[in-house]
């Protein structure tokens, strides 16, 4: 039975270990689940909220709904093997696991990448920004209730995908990159139809951009929402567009030029607010960039030469004893394989850095007291988390 | 990379260092100090950002390997603590006080190694794993495939052959 | 915030005026050029390796025998079916497919109600994929598994043509295993080699450079390995899988290296042999060949008493007598034989069963015997002028060789036949040319073009690096003898071999002819048995076609239950089927006589 005391002060008592004491026998406080299935919800997850009112008292978030254990799986196969499963720990965009698994294992194994394969890893893994960029905003506005954002960049998301499946043969798992190189050069005609696919993006950012920042709805609901404090990127791991909102010029591409993006011109995106707006402007940027990327990169592709380096029998391929770490910069922030060996022809551990981890977890059960509840979709939209890399 | 690997031998017990790239070094420390040494770390040495911390098991030595990753955004450069700790008791100096994000990182460790961090917060709640009650599933001697084959059923009616077993039964079956 | 945010929304409004983007008739839609869609096999060019379901990360592919592809040499009969419940189309299945056969159609869309339906074996069950132009295939430039050999280290023909050193140098440990890493453990080979000897296991012993495992894997089948990585005919490498699309693995010298590394003082201890318990049983071995060495390990080894006859002064056989030492060095043969007979085995020489010792005799005094006599009769053309005394038989020239007896060696010579033997002992009078003259002038010719030479194609590089000339597809009319002398060998291009009926029966070109000058002559068109001994019990056999013994096909006795046969007198001529004769012939004679 819900009881209405006369006590409505806002805030729960603390226990001495600085816990809050809830007692929803209390009528005071409520306790709802936000997901796992939430239209609001990026991807699986749900968030335990203990509200008072509509205002959000303390917020647990709970992942696992899509836990395959990934890390595990790929301790049984080996190193080829762990190629067409990688991908599946952020399906929005696979090729950065693709990436780093490939480079980790490269750099241990001691194997040189042809030029070109760099090239057309550099102009994968900018498709797969801008295709996931595309889908985020569609994310955020909607989270906004602005649903029709969320069709156009769908479309023009579809028009990468058919590009990725021009090079790859596939449409969401790429699996271009195995250990070794690509898997193949750009198809012929591939220029003509990627320039007018950016095009035809660009037209769509230029309607994002008055339809959803030039908008007043969107503005009174996200400006000031989710704040994230500089200091606070330190303290939690924040990486990507989280930490440049915040004004902290955090990017791998510049920080750690892998791949070719030493040679590429283009400027990191920052913003100074640090809420939910400017940090989706700063995606929207990042966005502009990556089209310019890839008009770059394609200009430069080399059309024919080696694309992959001489790897041995893959089906006993055994890597001596050692450990290393590649990041690299994925929508959301520094993504990053640790990949240990033990000299068998199996990887003795793989341990997958997604930037979600600490954005989804840690930082989200801070940023969401205080919050009203319908704004936690659009707070969680603005960190762009994945639970699938939470969970591996 | 280097000066500061001596600087730190000067402090803590350094061993098997590992220059694996210009911007990646490994540096092995034992567990009393390695905490002290990841401080001094962040607070001297400019490598404030936590990427990962991790474990690696080493049935074999009986030795779990923990990983803690740190970045310094200055220089540019990645130092990787190990430090290897008792199989058996596996238990682990929290330091949830220095990165709020590790308090996450040390619930995952505990649910998928049990490595126990005495003192996290909330180290014993569920983090991925709601419901589970078999052994830390991370754990190498923790069989994936077998758990999978007794908990679900294969696929009806699939079988498959071994060529040259198959060339044997059909082109000399006597034997060689 | 400004007026100018409340207004911008509205500027959505102009896609009323836009065509829609939807695509109307979305299963009209076609997968890209390189789309990864259902699987499509070109049946007849899969072999059924199974290195497919080795890479699925899955487990989606199973290897299913069908209906009407034959389990042959060199293809298992199997085919890979694919569990599309499982299948992840990553293609990691068509880069490996070892005959480029396993490929991606760019269909997509395909319904049936019934789950069973997509578990298939493409290209053998119907679908409308299977003819599709389109979908990934691998693209040219790589390889997940590197299909170049690692080259074999050989001495320069400047080195060799006047030596009989051994040519080729073998592999060193890092070349071994960069070759043994190649194969893909399919097994294919070991149906195919006579011996049926298990070739990826000890492939994968000498990458995971385990020797002594080698060693012992080698031994179940094969008793001769230092001869068999030398000189076998490598029947396995032409069936192996790699060699569709590359270089076939060089199992031979795999073997070659294995045993090469393994001292001969440490075979006993390795292979377990220090005691082995007599059983009280005797048994008689004509031959001291391949054949005979092979049955008399294997029967030693179940603790047989066993006793080879031997014609020769020394054991080998056609091994030691018929092949040259640059490709068989003595002393690796005396590797294998002596660690043969240290396990107990006795050996006569200078015995020839039919002469010194009847074959009646040997049948009383042991409880078997095993026959393995060889092919030693030299074979002659038969042409005019062939009976001169200055026309040698190929075989009689090479065993003289190596019992070191002088033999003639004139300024010309021409050779008459196109297989390996024939390589030998132009490679050998090349040799002793050089020594005597200091120059080659051997030519060698046979029916056969240059395309269906009998002899391996190394063999007769090899034998043009050493400057000898090969003139192949002329067939011989006659010997041009003046004075006593013989001036050259008369040939006419040869049309074809054989007739309509597949019988020998060489047509000629008689108005395309040649004349090879020569001093001497030597004939090398293959090897007859002689098989006299037999002559008191002959009515006791059978006898098949060329007047080959028959005997049952698994335990090699003949109708005599006492007398097995094998070796080169059965099947053959190489020493491989020698080999697995000897160990099948041993197996039998242990059954008989357990029976017994």
């Amino acid at each position: 039975m819900l009881k209405f005391e006369n006590d409505r002060s806002k805030y729960p008592e603390k226990n001495a270990d600085g816990t809050n004491i809830i007692d929803l026998e209390s009528g005071k406080f409520l306790k709802i689940w936000q997901g796992p299935i939430h239209p609001g919800m990026t991807g699986n997850m749900s968030l335990e909220l203990i509200i008072q009112g509509d205002e959000i008292m303390e917020c647990k978030t709970h992942v696992g709904y899509l836990h395959r254990g990934f890390e595990k799986l790929m301790e049984r196969r080996r190193f080829i093997q762990c190629f067409p499963i990688c991908v599946r720990i952020a399906v929005p965009e696979p090729d950065f696991n693709e990436y780093c698994l490939a480079a980790t294992i490269e750099e241990l194994a001691g194997i040189e990448v042809p030029d070109a394969a760099e090239w057309m890893r550099t102009l994968l893994l900018e498709m797969a920004r801008l295709q996931s960029y595309l889908a985020w905003i569609g994310g955020q506005a909607g989270a906004f209730g602005m649903g029709i954002i969320g069709q156009w960049t769908i479309w023009a998301r579809d028009l990468v995908l058919d590009r990725f499946e021009e090079i790859s043969g596939g449409r969401i798992y790429h699996m271009h990159m195995p250990p070794g190189g690509v898997r193949s050069l750009l198809p012929y005609g591939f220029e003509g139809r990627m320039k007018d696919t950016l095009d035809k993006v660009s037209q769509i950012m230029v309607d994002v951009e008055r339809v959803m920042f030039n908008n007043s709805v969107f503005k009174k609901r996200s400006v000031g929402l989710g704040y994230i404090d500089p200091l606070w990127v330190e303290e939690y791991g924040i990486t990507g567009p989280n930490a440049r909102g915040a004004g902290i010029p955090k990017d791998v591409r510049k920080d750690y030029p892998y791949l070719k993006y030493g040679e590429l011109d283009f400027e990191v995106s920052l913003g100074t607010d640090s809420d939910a707006f400017t940090r989706a402007d700063v995606r929207r940027r990042d966005i502009l960039t990556t089209i310019d990327l890839i008009r770059q990169i394609v200009e430069r592709v080399p059309k024919n030469g080696e694309f992959m380096a001489e790897v041995p029998n893959v089906l006993h391929w055994k890597i001596p004893k050692g450990e290393t770490y590649i990041r690299s910069e994925c929508t959301r922030g520094e993504y990053g394989y640790y990949t240990v060996t033990d000299g068998s022809g199996y990887p003795r551990r793989i341990n997958v850095r997604g930037p979600s981890y600490t954005h989804a977890i840690a930082l989200m059960e801070r940023m969401a007291i205080n919050l009203n509840i319908s704004d936690t979709a659009g707070v969680m939209s603005s960190l762009h988390t994945y639970p699938p890399e939470v969970e591996r | 990379m280097k000066e500061l690997i001596e600087r730190l031998g000067t402090k803590f017990p350094v061993n098997e260092t590992v220059f694996q790239r210009d911007n990646l070094t490994f540096i092995t420390t034992d567990k009393i100090h390695a905490i002290e040494l990841i401080t001094h770390l962040r607070d001297y040495e400019g490598f404030s950002h936590l990427v990962i911390i991790t474990a690696v098991d080493w049935i074999e030595e009986g030795l779990f390997q923990l990983t803690y990753l740190l970045n310094n955004p200055k220089l540019k450069v990645d130092m990787g603590v190990r430090v290897m700790i008792d199989r058996k008791e596996a238990t682990m100096t929290s330091s949830h006080h220095l990165w709020a994000a590790v308090a996450t990182y040390q619930r995952e460790l505990y649910e998928m190694f049990g490595i126990f961090f005495p003192g996290s917060p909330r180290i014993k709640e569920p983090f991925i794993l709601e419901g589970w009650d078999g052994p830390p599933p991370y754990r190498r001697d923790f069989d994936t495939k077998k758990y999978a084959e007794d908990t679900y059923f294969p696929r009806p009616g699939r079988e498959t052959h071994d060529p040259a077993e198959h060339m044997k039964e059909k082109m000399y079956p006597e034997g060689s | 915030m400004s007026f100018k945010d409340v207004l911008m929304p509205f500027t959505a409004w102009k896609n009323l005026f836009i065509e829609p983007v939807t695509i109307k008739k979305p299963d009209q839609i076609q997968g890209a050029s390189r789309y990864r869609g259902f699987h499509k096999n070109e049946v007849d060019v899969c072999i059924g390796c199974g290195t497919c379901e080795e890479i699925c990360q899955n487990a989606a592919i199973d290897m299913m025998p069908v209906e009407g592809i034959e389990t042959k040499d060199g293809d298992s009969g199997l085919r890979p079916m694919i569990d599309y419940g499982r299948c992840c189309w990553c293609a990691l299945c068509v880069d490996i497919c070892t005959t480029n056969s396993l490929t991606l159609s760019n269909s997509f869309k395909w319904n049936s109600t019934d789950p069973d339906d997509f578990r298939f074996i493409p290209g053998v069950d119907e679908k409308y994929w299977n003819n599709d132009k389109l979908g990934y295939v691998k693209a040219d430039g790589y390889d997940l598994n590197p299909v170049e050999r690692v080259e074999m280290g050989e001495l320069h023909p400047e080195e060799r043509d006047r030596s009989f050193v051994e040519m080729v140098t073998g592999y060193s440990r890092e070349q071994a295993q960069k070759e043994a890493d190649r194969c893909v453990e399919c097994g294919i080979c070991t149906a195919t080699c006579p011996a049926h000897m298990g070739i990826p296991a000890y492939i994968k012993a000498v990458r995971e450079d385990d020797m002594e495992e080698g060693l012992r894997i080698l031994y179940e089948t094969n008793p001769l390995p230092e001869i068999c990585g030398r000189i076998c005919t490598h029947k396995c490498e032409t069936v192996c899988a790699i060699n569709h699309k590359g270089d076939p693995l060089s199992i031979r010298w795999l073997k070659r290296y294995i045993a090469d590394q393994v001292p001969s003082d440490k075979y006993k201890e390795i292979l377990g042999t220090d005691k082995i318990e007599g059983n009280g049983k005797k048994v008689a071995i004509i031959g001291a060949g391949p054949a005979g060495l092979s049955a008399a390990h294997y029967l030693a080894l179940m603790g047989y008493s066993v006793k080879i006859y031997e014609t020769l002064k020394g054991p080998g056989g056609m091994v030691r007598y018929g092949i040259p030492e640059y490709r068989m060095p003595y002393d690796q043969i005396d590797k294998d034989i002596d660690y043969i007979l240290s396990l107990g085995v006795e050996v006569q020489y200078n015995t020839k069963v039919g002469e010194d010792i009847q074959l009646e005799e040997l049948g009383k005094d042991y409880d078997a015997v095993f026959s393995a006599t060889g092919l030693h009769l030299g074979r002659s053309t038969g042409i005019e002028g062939s009976d001169h005394d200055k026309v040698y038989q190929s075989i009689e020239l090479l065993r003289k060789v190596t019992l070191e007896e002088e033999i003639d060696v004139a300024e010309k010579i021409v050779v008459i036949g196109g297989g390996n033997v024939a390589m030998d002992i132009t490679r050998t009078l090349a040799r002793l040319q050089n020594k005597k003259y200091g120059k080659v002038n051997v030519l060698t010719t046979c029916l056969e073009s240059e395309e269906a030479m009998p002899a391996d194609e190394e063999e007769v590089i090899e034998a043009r690096e050493e400057k000898a000339v090969i003139d192949p597809g002329w067939g011989p009319q006659k010997i041009e003898i003046e004075d006593g002398k013989i001036k050259g060998l008369h040939v006419n291009k040869c049309l074809a071999i054989f007739d309509e009926e597949g019988r020998f029966n060489p047509k000629f070109d008689n108005d395309n002819k040649k004349f090879f000058e020569a001093d001497m002559i030597v004939e090398s068109i293959g090897q007859g048995m002689d098989i006299s001994y037999t002559e008191k019990i002959k009515d006791q056999l059978e006898f098949g076609a060329r007047g080959r013994i028959i005997v049952d096909k698994k335990s090699f006795q003949s109708k005599l239950p006492w007398l097995f046969v094998g070796g080169d007198i059965i099947e053959g001529p190489d020493v491989i089927h020698g080999i697995a004769n000897g160990h099948k012939a041993a197996v039998g004679i242990d059954t008989y006589l357990k029976d017994k």
